[in-house]
């Protein structure tokens, strides 16, 4: 018997169940893509509240930007929202808490430690969210996946990351009769030229952040692997190893004196600003300050995105990444979040006086903001072509996280540089890092 | 009562049996009373012990035999794996032997100063009520705060105490061998962060020796100066043995605290430069926490347990044979 409906809006193979899936897989893409061009969040978290945990940006103007930002999204969508910041050392501590309590901020922030590994079972799948922004700005970099993807799945959504590349003086370069460092040879010969007139070089020999970042750019441009791509396996008992450890001894002993081994992430900020640096490895951080405590050096002050080693060329970058425990009280807000500061990268990068590097390949559209305006900056516009994160090849593991918590690699150089034979260190390093990767595949 | 059930024969001694009394409750005897009333009165401080020191004590026992992680809600028991872990990391054995170093040479240093320093403020002066109040306040600082001090003050190259050392012409230039690099030269890394430690605590140590010091009557001192003992003399043989008590006290105080002490180190080299200043505390710390192996980190954390349980033991023994 007919109903009066046209026979052929139901296709025999469509059963009920399938056409209210298609449909509303139809209708939920047609919102999504509504709302995401119009910015307007969903009327159901209006009302809600969303506690979100992130740090203390190095850029305090960025802090204040955020936190502007965030204020004028909570009111645009009726979200109480509350922004707590706390410095990004204090991060990993407070998630084991908040873990452990299983309560805490709706939205949570990994910021240079990387716990998406770590915590991925705890996450909310955000796969949706990222692949939606990844379409919208032409797609990820490869590296963002190290630091938000676990099994093909993202439960993080990679927000910026800070890079850390050569900060030289061109007035010093210039008096030992060298121009804009390419390679890390030539850094070498210029900290040891310029360290017998009063300007050595300085990078981390102890126990912070850039320790672990500036070896680690040195051993990637010499050809080093971590690991192998799947992360799973060490691969640093390597001849590139040992040629990065021989060749840092070497400009340790031409071109630093010992103070490095006592450096923490700001020394080397104030080494430059001091006028005593020939050329650092560091965040712009170190650039901006100077500006601001010391313009005669300032305006001496060049920046490299990195120089190339016999491996190649690859700038380690510091990666932060959005995460939405599973006991999130507020996942659909925080999801709209995360969504809305995607939208906005260009603002923050401006925010960030050019310190925030997008994960997104679309941003790098030339000029950038911030950096395209200022021509000694505009070099790191390529700086997505370069950018390795810590682990490399490998993505950034919980076992990859723990050989940089332990500060391995930095104790490997610094015991070389103290004297050490390469052969002895690299067995106490190689050791040592693979019971920890050892311990890691046994549980 | 005869068997028979008549009146009982002549002669016979009469027994009379009262229905059996109601057995009185040990538990109302005035001795139950009184254990019960102490118990109750030391009720709370057990309770205290246990849930505050004995529960997370008990919980990192659980964890340091288990395979937990930060993110692993279920954990599975791997019998002494963890310890056997921590043995095979040789960082492990550094931490260990700074460990020690740490709490002896700062403990030694701060009964030094604070012995000093108590019998200072014992004599009478202009000011000693302020004195007094100024000693205190390392101790009283915020622990971050009075080490990011410390911290630029051991800076490599804006260091105030190389600045005013380069002045009075005892060290060269900055730049030059002999500019002392306090934080990263190995011997002056770990002295250093042991003299931030001795600079906060010693005036605890003052403290409670200064305690003890004016509680010991005059007129005893008098007496043993009239027998002609001398000050050193009058230490040993008399004020010792007087505030012996409040001297163990403070040291098991003192070394608790020094051994499980993470933030002076935390704070000014996070172990480095290579473990020179690696200690206990700081390696479980960025192990168990930072590096999300709670398991491990637990078992290196409880290693300092078999360093101070001895230690505690006899002082304690010590203190206990004393009072009787």
């Amino acid at each position: 018997m007919s109903d009066g409906r046209s026979a052929e809006t139901a296709s025999p193979t469509l059963d009920r169940r399938s056409f209210l899936k298609t449909t509303g897989a139809l209708v939920a893409g047609a919102s999504l893509g509504d709302m995401l061009l119009a910015r307007q969040a969903p009327a159901q978290i209006k009302g809600t509240s969303l506690r979100m945990l992130i740090w203390s940006h190095y850029v305090p103007a960025y802090d204040v930007w955020f936190d502007k930002f965030s204020k004028e999204w909570g009111d645009k969508n009726g979200v109480k929202l509350r922004v707590d910041h706390i410095p990004h050392l204090e991060l990993p501590a407070r998630y084991a808490a908040e873990f452990a309590a299983g309560a805490g901020h709706d939205l949570i922030y990994y910021a240079g430690q990387i716990l998406t590994g770590q915590y991925f079972r705890n996450l909310v799948d955000l796969s949706d969210v990222a692949e939606g922004l990844g379409k919208k700005y032409g797609g990820w970099l490869d590296a963002a996946k190290s630091a938000a993807q676990v099994g093909g799945a993202w439960y993080g959504v990679p927000d910026y990351f800070i890079s850390i590349p050569v900060l030289w003086r061109k007035d010093l370069f210039a008096s030992v009769g060298m121009g804009e460092p390419k390679t890390w040879d030539d850094l070498r010969k210029a900290a040891g030229a310029l360290k017998a007139k009063g300007h050595p070089t300085g990078m981390q020999f102890s126990h912070c952040n850039d320790a672990n970042h500036n070896w680690r750019a040195l051993m990637y441009c010499f050809g080093v692997k971590e690991t192998d791509p799947s992360g799973q396996n060490v691969t640093l008992d390597s001849k590139e190893m040992r040629e990065a450890l021989k060749f840092a001894k070497a400009m340790y002993d031409e071109g630093m004196t010992p103070e490095v081994f006592s450096w923490d992430d700001a020394s080397d900020n104030r080494f430059l600003a001091s006028g005593v640096a020939s050329w650092i490895h560091d965040a712009i951080s170190a650039y901006h300050s100077t500006r601001v405590t010391n313009p005669k050096v300032f305006e001496q002050t060049f920046v490299v995105p990195e120089v190339a080693g016999p491996g190649g060329t690859w700038n380690v970058g510091e990666p932060n990444v959005w995460a939405i425990w599973k006991f999130s009280k507020n996942v659909a807000a925080a999801k709209e979040f995360i969504q809305a500061i995607g939208d906005s990268q260009k603002d923050a990068m401006n925010a960030s006086l050019g310190y925030n590097m997008p994960f997104l390949k679309g941003h790098y559209t030339k000029p950038m903001p911030y950096l395209g305006n200022d021509p000694k900056l505009a070099k790191l516009q390529d700086q997505e072509k370069i950018t390795a994160f810590l682990g490399f090849p490998g993505p950034m593991t919980p076992a990859a996280q723990e050989v940089v918590t332990t500060f391995i690699i930095p104790d490997m150089f610094t015991k070389v540089a103290r004297g050490a034979a390469i052969e002895d260190t690299m067995k106490w390093g190689v050791g040592e890092v693979r019971r920890i990767y050892a311990k890691h595949k046994a549980s | 009562m005869s068997p028979g059930g008549g009146p009982p024969p002549p002669g016979s001694l009469s027994v009379t049996l009262r229905p059996r009394a109601r057995a009185v409750s040990w538990w109302r005897t005035p001795t139950a009373r009184r254990y019960f009333f102490g118990y109750t009165l030391l009720a709370p401080a057990v309770i205290y012990v246990a849930l505050l020191v004995g529960a997370p004590f008990l919980f990192s026992l659980y964890l340091a035999l288990s395979d937990a992680s930060v993110s692993a809600p279920i954990a599975h028991f791997v019998g002494l794996e963890n310890f056997k872990s921590a043995l095979e990391n040789a960082t492990f054995y550094t931490a260990l032997r700074n460990s020690i170093l740490f709490t002896v040479g700062a403990g030694i240093m701060k009964g030094l100063l604070g012995t000093t320093l108590a019998f200072l403020l014992l004599q009478p002066f202009k000011g000693r009520k302020i004195i007094r109040a100024l000693v205190v306040i390392p101790f009283t600082l915020p622990i971050a705060v009075s080490v990011l001090g410390w911290k630029w003050m051991f800076d490599s190259q804006f260091s105030v105490i190389n600045w005013a050392l380069n002045r009075l012409h005892l060290i060269g230039a900055y730049g030059s061998p002999d500019w002392p690099v306090w934080l990263g030269q190995p011997g002056l890394a770990l002295l250093s962060v042991m003299f931030v430690n001795v600079w906060r605590g010693f005036p605890f140590s003052a403290i409670v020796l200064l305690a003890g010091l004016t509680s010991v009557p005059p007129e005893i001192i008098e007496a043993a100066k009239v027998d002609g003992a001398s000050f050193l003399t009058r230490f040993r043989k008399v004020i010792v043995p007087m505030i012996a008590p409040i001297l163990f006290i403070g040291s098991a105080f003192d070394t608790v605290f020094t051994l499980s002490d993470l933030s002076i180190v935390y704070l000014l080299t996070n172990g480095g430069p290579d473990g020179a200043t690696e200690i206990l505390p700081t390696l479980a710390y960025n192990t168990g926490i930072r590096g999300g192996a709670l398991g491990r980190g637990a078992a290196i954390s409880l290693f300092l347990f078999p360093l101070l349980l001895p230690a505690m033991v006899l002082l304690l023994r010590t203190l206990r044979r004393r009072q009787y």
